[in-house]
């Protein structure tokens, strides 16, 4: 039975594809690539080129916790190994959807803890050409959402999706992605400057299934305009390991135990 | 001499051949003319891979800068923070960002800017003004942000917050003008109360660039119907005035159209070559004068046309030779718009004076005898009143030779003072009139702002990581102070002004704290800290990946590359004063400036000083004598000694104009010279082979004599040299009007030092030139 049942459904599939609605596709999409799992782990190393041919390494531990379903509240720790004048410096970000999120910085020189209000829509994350909003996803009800096509990007069935922000207030004016159609991962984004000319491209160079979630473990963010490029290898990664609220805390920013950071 | 004579008969036996191939080939080049492509750039001048662009190229990678930045001044006399401009910054900032060719991300204005600022416990970084302010409250707090920062004060606000700056810089090759003329577009529409003025380097380059064309366009012609006019005034013959016309247009045509066949872009230098083409064909008129005194005596066309040419042919060919040679060295020279601008000019001189051999001679025989008769009438060096003139002027050289001389001494002397205050100097922007709006533009925005011509010093360490010990920031630090000293520094700032920053906010605005703290640990956090939270451009404008180097932004009040000397000046007094680790090194649009000033001048100086010393060897072997070309030499170096006087006195600065209308001195004021002193000898030798003694009375006899009938000619072409340029006095641009009154001077001025001080000079020193004779 369970058998003709997945018959039909693999029969209807590309119907159900089809009659998707281009916001649907969008949430799916920030659930499989920011809210997969209950908690998730990864060592995070980026490589900064400049476009002299300059290179800079950033690496880092990062732990998200979810406080909710996909688009819900969320929590990061990091922990950064490199550059070596900032080992020891920790960084927290609560993200509530609809709002600027909430980050506190350890500065070691100091011994001091001190929040930041920043921009996440326009402000680079830890000098990359990532902006915060790459890394934590941005609130899908904030842009309309226009499925334009659906192509093959590589081997990869896909929708393309055209989401242009409601408010005027980005750097782009709209943004196109390939999401692919079976893990609904973002495979490719592009991002249109006011001239409405392509000046930033995402990439997701390498996907991985671990603990049966799909994930981007490298991914890469090039600035057309700039020349610069972003290259961020994720290793070690895990879901679902049980990590506390209680790490969320000004307390463990000074003190981060090791046995979540390793 | 044979093979020349030989092409003049050629020519007057078959003229329609000969005007008929000069059409043709001239309908040839003229075809080429489609292929026409130009560099309004003055950049290109330095070649690509000039050190200082090499150098330029490196820092602009290194650091994510941009060659070329515009500044948009909005000024309001009530204050700019209010709802109502406020709004408008934010409008046309927003504007400025769709437009092609400006490098968007990195736009610097009210609403980008990043602002780090702490209050009640949170550190906030964000662009300066997120939204326009709605309330006052909120236009009180965006003020109390201004103020408190002094990294926009002087950058971004006035100290009396009258006049606010949006920085746009533009990416590699876009056309300054173009995206000047589209922001003015954007400020118009937003209209006043407010003032908006659009400056900066690019800006006046390529709207010079640009300016150049139009007037050239605008110019030639107009200076050709003035040579026309005066042309036909002088000869009352429409026909024979069109001759010599277009002879000149021939010429330029041949040499702007090989230039162009051959794929080189007109530069802003080469456009100067039609006019100095056109200047340089007056020499023909001495063919005309000559032709119709000739034609007077002999009443026979033909053998009038080759005794002209027989007689004039040798000072002809040597003043083309001189003039050829002036611009010729300029081909030896390193910069390469200069070498195809003396190239062109020199290729030009030839093809003219190869046309005085053959085109004027066959024009000549389509001249009917009848009108000629008419015209030539008033060709009596007895009766005409310009020839009495110029007879009298020779008289009182020739008179009072100890007194001329001796007066000439004493102007040369007060000359020289005059040149030792000569400054060599550019400023692109001053080359626009004070009242135009380019430089009002500059103006108001460098009297109350930091300053629109920007210079960078980067400071190189050889070692990673160093940039960000206390030891280095204070380095960076002091010499910031330092060059804040000078007068025309508006501003500097680096990456020890966000360290400082931090510090301070950091520790909630606690004043002590406005200090490069005492760890490296700290420092590096706090650019890490202002890193991730601010643009990348931030930090990447003022230190490197590796924390190697520095680059200390200094902006300047003027665009006088003298200010730059000034700057480097005080860096290396500070490298003395202050030993480091750190070397400091010059960088930007500014220091750019500074050294195409230096290497296009000093070229075009050195190119001058060749001609000299060539011209010189060119007139002893003329005139077959080293004493010859002394006495020849004299008005030249005259003329100009006194024309330098004077700009030295004007406190005008030599600049690319003035420099280039050197090399175009010599190639003329020398003509005038060759001409009386060949001719002269020409009338002495004639007047021996028919057996007179050599005696004070013959010498003064032929002085005259050469003073009245070549001496026409010569004062023609100086009086039609001079109306045609007198033109670009009313140019609107401030090197035309230099360069107008600089030839007019020069000529009326060379005219008459030849008339004078060549029969002064000859009379004194007869004893000496005429040894064999005596």
């Amino acid at each position: 039975m369970l058998r003709y049942l997945i018959i039909l459904l693999a029969v209807l599939a590309p119907l159900n594809a089809s009659a998707i609605s281009p916001e649907e596709v969008m949430k799916s999409s920030q659930a499989a690539f920011l809210y997969q799992g209950k908690d998730f782990k990864a060592r995070v190393t980026m490589r900064l080129l400049s476009s002299a041919g300059s290179e800079r390494i950033r690496e880092l531990t990062m732990l998200r916790k979810n406080f909710g379903a996909a688009g819900s509240e969320q929590k990061y720790f990091i922990y950064f190994y490199q550059p070596a004048d900032v080992k020891d410096m920790t960084f927290m970000v609560y993200k509530r959807p609809g709002k600027e999120s909430d980050r506190w910085l350890f500065v070691p020189a100091l011994n001091m803890v001190r929040r930041i209000a920043a921009r996440d829509k326009s402000s680079s994350f830890a000098g990359s050409d990532f902006t915060y909003e790459d890394v934590s996803g941005r609130n899908t009800e904030d842009d309309t959402h226009v499925i334009t096509k659906e192509e093959k990007l590589g081997p990869s069935d896909c929708y393309v999706v055209k989401s242009a922000p409601k408010a005027g207030d980005m750097d782009y004016s709209y943004k196109v992605s390939w999401i692919d159609k079976k893990s609904f991962l973002p495979l490719k984004e592009e991002y249109y400057d006011k001239r409405d000319e392509l000046y930033r491209i995402f990439t997701a160079d390498e996907i991985k299934e671990i603990k049966g979630f799909p994930t981007v473990t490298k991914r890469t963010m090039k600035n057309l305009q700039s020349g610069h490029s972003t290259e961020a290898a994720f290793t070690r990664v895990d879901y679902n390991m049980g990590v506390d609220d209680s790490l969320f805390s000004e307390r463990y920013l000074k003190n981060p135990p090791k046995k979540w950071i390793e | 001499m044979k093979h020349k004579f030989s092409l003049v008969e050629f020519s007057v036996d078959h003229p329609r051949l000969i005007v008929s191939i000069a059409i043709i080939i001239t309908i040839a080049f003229l075809t080429q003319f489609a292929k026409l492509k130009t560099d309004t750039n003055p950049k290109n001048m330095l070649p690509a891979n000039s050190d200082v662009r090499v150098w330029n190229d490196e820092v602009e990678k290194t650091f994510g800068l941009y060659e070329d930045m515009i500044v948009v001044g909005v000024v309001n006399e009530a204050g700019v923070l209010n709802k109502g401009t406020l709004g408008k910054i934010s409008r046309i900032t927003d504007e400025a960002f769709r437009i092609k060719g400006v490098a968007a991300r990195d736009v610097a204005s009210f609403p980008t800017i990043t602002n780090v600022t702490a209050a009640a416990g949170v550190l906030k970084v964000a662009p300066l003004m997120t939204q326009v302010p709605k309330s006052d409250e909120e236009t009180a707090v965006l003020r109390r942000d201004l103020f408190d920062n002094p990294l926009y004060i002087n950058r971004i606000i006035s100290k009396d917050g009258k006049t606010t700056a949006i920085y746009i810089p533009l990416e590699k090759g876009a056309n300054g003008k173009e995206i000047a003329d589209r922001l003015k577009d954007i400020v118009n529409k937003e209209g006043g109360p407010e003032k908006y003025y659009v400056a900066g380097d690019p800006v006046a380059r390529d709207t010079f660039g640009a300016e150049m064309f139009k007037l050239m366009a605008i110019f030639a012609p107009i200076a050709g119907a003035v040579m026309l006019l005066v042309r036909y005034l002088m000869f009352r013959d429409i026909f024979l005035s069109v001759t010599l016309m277009m002879d000149a247009m021939i010429t330029v045509i041949w040499s702007m159209g090989l230039l162009i066949a051959l794929g080189f872009p007109i530069h802003i230098m080469s456009s100067m070559a039609p006019v100095f083409l056109m200047a340089i064909a007056t020499d023909s008129i001495h063919i005309f004068n000559e032709f119709y005194f000739r034609y007077k005596d002999k009443k026979d066309k033909r053998a009038a046309i080759i005794e002209t040419m027989h007689a004039v042919g040798r000072p002809v060919r040597f003043t083309a030779l001189a003039t050829a040679v002036g611009f010729g060295v300029l081909l030896f020279m390193n910069i390469v718009p200069v070498k195809i601008f003396g190239g062109l000019v020199a290729f030009g001189t030839v093809i003219l004076r190869v046309l005085s051999f053959s085109f004027i001679p066959a024009m000549f025989t389509f001249v009917k005898a009848e009108k000629m008769e008419e015209a030539s009438k008033d060709e009596d060096i007895t009766s005409s009143k310009t020839s009495q003139f110029l007879k009298r002027l020779a008289g009182y050289g020739a008179d009072k030779p100890k007194a001329t001389v001796i007066v000439g001494l004493v102007f040369v002397i007060i000359a020289v003072m005059g040149i030792s205050r000569i400054v060599v100097n550019n400023n692109m922007v001053e080359w626009f009139k004070p009242n135009s709006e380019i430089r009002k533009a500059d103006t108001v925005i460098n009297s109350s702002l930091g300053g629109t011509s920007l210079a960078y010093i980067v400071a190189t360490s050889g070692e990673d990581e160093y940039i960000k010990t206390p030891e280095a920031m204070r380095h960076i630090e002091g010499l910031q102070k330092h060059l804040e000293k000078l007068s025309v520094v508006g501003k500097t700032s680096s990456v020890v002004d966000y360290v400082k920053r931090i510090n301070l906010v950091l520790h909630d605005n606690d004043p002590k704290y406005d200090i490069v703290p005492d760890a490296k640990g700290a420092i590096g956090q706090y650019l890490f800290l202002f890193g991730m939270s601010a643009k990348p451009s931030d930090l990447d404008n003022v230190i490197d990946n590796q924390s190697r180097k520095a680059n200390v932004w200094v902006q300047l009040k003027t665009w006088d590359v003298d200010a730059m000397r000034q700057v480097i000046k005080a860096a290396d007094d500070y490298t003395k004063t202050h030993p480091s680790r750190l070397e400091l090194k010059p960088a930007g649009i500014a220091y750019f400036n500074l050294v195409w000033n230096d290497e296009v001048l000093w070229d075009m100086l050195k190119g001058f000083i060749i001609a000299l010393l060539v011209i010189f060897v060119i007139l002893a072997f003329n005139f077959h004598s080293v004493k010859w070309a002394i006495v020849g030499y004299i008005p030249l170096l005259f003329t100009i000694l006194l024309i330098y006087g004077v700009v030295g006195f004007a406190g005008k600065d030599f600049d690319m104009p003035i420099s280039v209308l050197s090399c175009l001195s010599l190639g003329m004021a020398v003509d005038f010279a060759i001409h009386f002193i060949s001719r002269f000898k020409g009338r002495l030798a004639e007047a021996r082979a028919e057996g007179k003694t050599f005696d004070n009375a013959l010498l003064k006899e032929a002085l005259l004599w050469t003073a009245a009938r070549p001496g026409k000619g010569i004062m023609r072409n100086a009086v039609l040299f001079a109306s045609a340029f007198s033109v670009m006095l009313f140019a609107p641009l401030t090197p035309y009007i230099t360069v107008g009154a600089f030839i007019v001077s020069m000529m009326i001025l060379s005219a008459v030092f030849t008339m004078i001080y060549l029969p002064a000079l000859i009379v004194l020193w007869r004893g000496w030139l005429f040894k064999k004779e005596a």
